[in-house]
């Protein structure tokens, strides 16, 4: 498949409107392979909403998403067959076994059935449920379902997985973790975005984006953002500087 | 493609066996709801309690008093002694009619002259009243016809040299047959149109339910973003339900034979081919129902808003033919009635596809359209 | 108990239900739907039964038996020239409910004074419309069988003929011996109990899954003002619908109210008032709106509408069926309406049918304030 610039994900002037309201206004922005994008802001800054887009679950109203190559509006089929996507809530069947949603998405997601087994062994080290095949995910606590749904979302090896706030409501340690997973995917190539709003996390990201309000606000590597912040900021720093810059701007 | 629908198909059926709840709503709902329709919905006119007010008090009056007691109809439950006792008991529905006989009955009788027989019907119930009505003067009218037998022979004979003559007259008989259910049992009629409420029932409801709680739960966005296609994502979501709504069919048809012995006349086969034909609207309506919900408790109402006028007019219990023409007309629109048509008939009536083609072709088109209908609203798309 | 707290919590209430297009929906709608399909389209009453007349004799007397039929606005005439197959066929196709056939030698036997047979066929399927076309049409038979001998004795001479016995049926309560008379009373019980089973069935178990009882609960308030502030909401809402029923059923469909208004008020409030104890309950008990749906679905809104009397006599029930109708106050209800309605009659007839509303209506809510106590506390 081809990667035009070596972009995996690229944004141009991409818009969605519901009604009067503007949710995404005019983002652009582009992602390269095994990078790890981060969205950061406010909770209904748009972050979600972009995310959804690039998925193809809501269609843009005006701007340009190719996700692999593919253009989200024209062949979100398509885009669905390269990406993986883990929602903001939890999203596995609580009343099925921690195996049978592992099957479940091995189906739906077309994965030879050669190489289910091996998979869905992945997807339970991933998890850290090995040997736990029978437990209903419903019993599972926040940290391992959090890493179950990841892993179900990467069964059919996507080379471009979306995380919407994947770790809201998980305790440090277990987010500590699931970053680490992060990490491993986005060095075996796998380009990962991921939203959050967490500061902390913002710093584990290669890049990231500030949105709000719709926009893009700042975009550059962490230490970039800090620097041009000036010395010695941190990332909240960064963070409420654009904000005001932009309200001000506004006015 | 077949690969994944297998998986949505196997997901679904472990998800609805799984808990005793769901296996319960399967079974137990059905079996109550034949059960209770069978015995309760019933517009036979048995055990009719009436009143009986003798204000002669004569031999006539009491063989015509016989006349009603030994009517398997009728039950003679009290005596009124006064028209306002016999009032008093209509007015608190202890009794359904009341037949009074009047003073000097069996003198006018005796003397040839037209002797008089009231019969009061409570019409609240203005179908058991016309039924009752119906009843009682058919009791009287065989009395007339013992009476006009004995007098006949008294005033009928004229004379002439030959001897006496007897004058012939005129009787025209009803002779009446009833087909297809001779003792004219309602619950014939009745148990084989559950079949259509309980299919319909249980295939919208979970259908539309079982989607709707997918959106609820968030797994419905998860399944968006899969490759899997659209078609392959409703063939999975409706073919278990489809299943069981045949499941459900086979076990009220047990029901109807063993426990309220109604006569199956026609062919099985037919009628599984016709559940199927009309499941393919009951199916695509549950996802229309699933498009238009955003919480189960939305796709419940909807349900229950397209449920009941369907059922109503479906001529499950009120014949279309006595509605107003306009609605008549609405009536075509309706799958459940052409579903009504041919259960009735195959069970009564012993139907073939000769006879009931039109219906099934009906219940095809429909399916077919809202099916597809329903198909092109259901996107893999949020907005 | 405080009249400050039961009124915010009543206030809210009526917002929810304000708000929600749906519950309104629900509480308007509906029982317009129902009130519009009983009243206007559905009905029991049996007439203009397609028929199909054989005519064997093709005589004058058989002419004259074929326009009795063809008279009588019980009964339209599909055909008059029909035949045995043509009769069978229009059975089986349900387009044809009746066959009268008259046989050949009809006139010969009337002339001659013989008894003759005159077929009724008859499709027994739909048993309840069949029985009253049996006894129209035999009436109709036996009436003009009746006229051929009172003229045959008048032509020889033998003065006026007349059967010994006359009947006067005197239709009491409901004259006009229309279906919608019965049904549109009984309806009223059926709608409020939608409003109070469907609506009030979501309204405790809705706090709990949104999570605002948990908020409710580190408020002062009390269980009983909270028990009480949502039934008057939902009781007004009901009483709306009473009203609306009341005055579409007497205005525009013309169902006679005979007995005294301000009765059928005070029985529908008592009666409302234990149904929506009873979706509180169910909906304090489940804390599930969907469970709690469908268990008010079965235990109310089912019985109200086939065990109560309301379009099934529950006489012919079998026993065991009647004895559960006893503990199914909407069967107390219904009989009630009717009664007030169609006989106007007063407390005296029905005061032992108020009597079980009011102690099932004290009951019930007991056991809901119970049940709240238990839950909040």
């Amino acid at each position: 498949m081809q990667q035009r610039n070596g972009s995996t994900v690229q944004v141009r002037n991409l818009v969605k409107r519901f009604g009067s309201f503007v949710a995404v206004d005019d983002v652009s922005l582009d992602v390269s392979r095994g990078e790890i994008f981060g969205f950061l802001g406010p909770n209904g800054a748009g972050k979600s909403t972009t995310i959804r887009i690039l998925c193809g679950l809501l269609a843009p109203t005006s701007g340009q998403a190719l996700v692999y190559g593919f253009d989200v509006a024209k062949e979100p089929e398509r885009v669905k067959q390269s990406i993986g996507y883990m929602s903001q809530r939890f999203s596995l069947y609580d009343d099925l076994t921690v195996e049978e949603n592992i099957e479940f998405f091995s189906g739906v997601y077309g994965v030879p059935r050669e190489k289910r087994a091996e998979r869905k062994a992945y997807a339970m080290k991933m998890a850290g449920l090995e040997g736990e095949h029978d437990r209903m995910t419903r019993l599972l606590a926040g940290g391992w379902k959090q890493r179950l749904a990841l892993g179900c979302a990467i069964l059919h090896e996507p080379p471009i997985v979306f995380l919407d706030e994947p770790t809201s409501g998980v305790d440090p340690m277990a987010r500590r973790q699931f970053w680490d997973l992060i990490y491993e995917m986005a060095e075996g190539g796998t380009t990962v975005f991921v939203t959050t709003h967490y500061m902390e996390e913002a710093e584990y990201c290669h890049r990231l984006a500030l949105m709000y309000k719709g926009r893009t606000i700042a975009l550059g590597t962490p230490a970039e953002l800090k620097k041009q912040q000036g010395v010695g900021s941190t990332m909240d720093d960064v963070f409420i500087a654009s904000i005001e810059r932009e309200e001000a701007r506004a006015q | 493609m077949w690969e994944r629908i297998r998986e949505m198909i196997r997901k679904e059926f472990r998800q609805t066996l799984r808990e005793p709840r769901m296996r319960g709503i399967l079974i137990v709902p059905p079996l109550l709801q034949t059960i209770i329709f069978g015995f309760a919905v019933n517009l036979d006119v048995e055990h009719v309690r009436i009143g009986w007010l003798d204000d002669d008090r004569t031999a006539e009056s009491r063989t015509l008093q016989h006349g009603f007691a030994a009517n398997r109809t009728f039950e003679l439950s009290r005596e009124a002694s006064s028209e306002r006792v016999a009032q008093d008991m209509l007015d608190r529905g202890e009794v359904q009619a009341v037949v009074r006989v009047p003073p000097g009955f069996s003198r006018d009788l005796k003397s040839g002259r037209q002797a008089e027989v009231q019969v009061l019907l409570d019409g609240s119930n203005s179908n058991t009243a016309a039924i009752i009505g119906n009843y009682a003067a058919s009791i009287i009218a065989a009395r007339n016809r013992e009476l006009l037998q004995d007098r006949q022979r008294e005033k009928l004979v004229g004379r002439t040299q030959n001897g006496p003559v007897l004058l012939r007259l005129p009787a025209i008989e009803p002779d009446r047959r009833v087909w297809f259910n001779p003792e004219l049992r309602s619950r014939n009629y009745f148990v084989p149109g559950v079949i259509v409420n309980i299919i319909t029932l249980v295939t919208l409801m979970l259908t539309a339910l079982s989607i709707v709680r997918e959106k609820e739960i968030g797994t419905m966005e998860q399944i968006m973003v899969t490759p899997i296609r659209p078609i392959e994502l409703m063939l999975g979501k409706t073919i278990p339900f489809a299943l069981i709504g045949m499941f459900d069919m086979l076990l009220v048809t047990g029901i109807a034979l063993l426990i309220f012995h109604v006569p199956l006349r026609g062919s099985f086969v037919l009628l599984g081919c016709a559940s199927a034909l009309f499941l393919l609207s009951t199916l695509g309506i549950g996802l229309f129902m699933s498009t238009i919900s955003e919480t189960q408790q939305q796709a419940m109402m909807g349900s229950f808003f397209f449920f009941q006028p369907a059922f109503m007019l479906s001529g499950f219990s009120f014949p279309i033919r006595n509605m107003p023409e306009p609605v008549q007309w609405v009536t075509y629109l309706n799958p459940l009635r052409y579903f009504m048509d041919i259960v009735r008939g195959v069970f009564l009536k012993g139907s073939g596809v000769d006879v009931l083609w039109p219906q099934m072709a009906m219940l095809g088109i429909m399916g077919v359209l809202i099916l597809t209908f329903s198909a092109m609203r259901f996107h893999k798309r949020l907005d | 108990m405080s009249y400050r707290r039961f009124h915010a919590i009543f206030r809210k209430e009526m917002l929810h239900i304000m708000r929600d297009w749906r519950s309104l929906m629900m509480a308007l709608a509906v029982p317009l739907l129902l009130l519009l399909l009983f009243g206007y389209a559905l009905t029991l009453d049996v007439d203009r039964i397609p028929t199909v007349i054989y005519d064997q004799s093709h005589t004058q007397q058989s002419r004259e038996l074929a326009n009795r039929f063809s008279g009588s606005r019980y009964f339209e005439i599909v055909s008059r020239q029909g035949g045995y197959a043509e009769i069978v066929k229009g059975i089986d196709r349900s387009k044809v409910l009746l066959g009268v056939v008259i046989p050949r030698d009809f006139a010969r036997h009337v002339e001659s004074g013989e008894a003759v047979a005159v077929q009724l066929l008859l499709d027994g399927s739909d048993s309840n419309t069949a029985s009253i076309a049996a006894g129209y049409a035999e009436s109709l038979v036996l009436a003009y069988s009746t006229e051929l001998r009172e003229a045959q004795l008048i032509r020889r001479g033998s003065g006026k003929f007349e059967p010994p016995i006359d009947v006067r049926v005197r239709v009491l309560y409901n004259n006009e011996m229309k279906s919608r008379n019965f049904i549109v009373p009984g309806l009223i019980a059926v709608i409020l109990m939608i409003i109070a089973a469907l609506l009030t069935s979501l309204t405790v178990a809705r706090e709990w899954e949104n999570g605002t009882m948990e908020q409710l609960l580190s408020t002062p308030v009390r269980p009983s003002e909270l028990l009480l502030g949502k039934l008057s909401a939902y009781f007004l809402l009901g009483m709306a619908d009473m009203t609306i029923a009341l005055i579409v059923g007497v205005g525009v469909f013309g169902v006679p109210l005979r007995g005294n208004m301000l009765l059928l008020i005070f029985c529908s409030a008592l009666f409302l008032f234990g149904a929506l104890c009873w979706g509180i309950f169910l909906s304090t008990v489940t804390r599930s709106q969907l469970l709690a749906y469908q268990l008010s679905l079965l235990s109310s809104f089912l019985p109200a509408f086939l065990l109560s009397g309301f379009i099934f006599a529950i006489e012919n029930m079998p026993w065991i069926i009647q004895q559960f109708t006893l503990i199914v106050p909407a069967r107390y209800f219904v009989s009630i309406l009717q009664g007030i309605f169609l006989k106007g009659v007063g407390v005296q007839v029905v005061w032992g049918q108020m009597l079980f509303l009011g102690i099932y209506a004290t009951l019930v809510f007991t056991l809901a304030n119970r049940k709240m106590r238990q839950k909040m506390a």
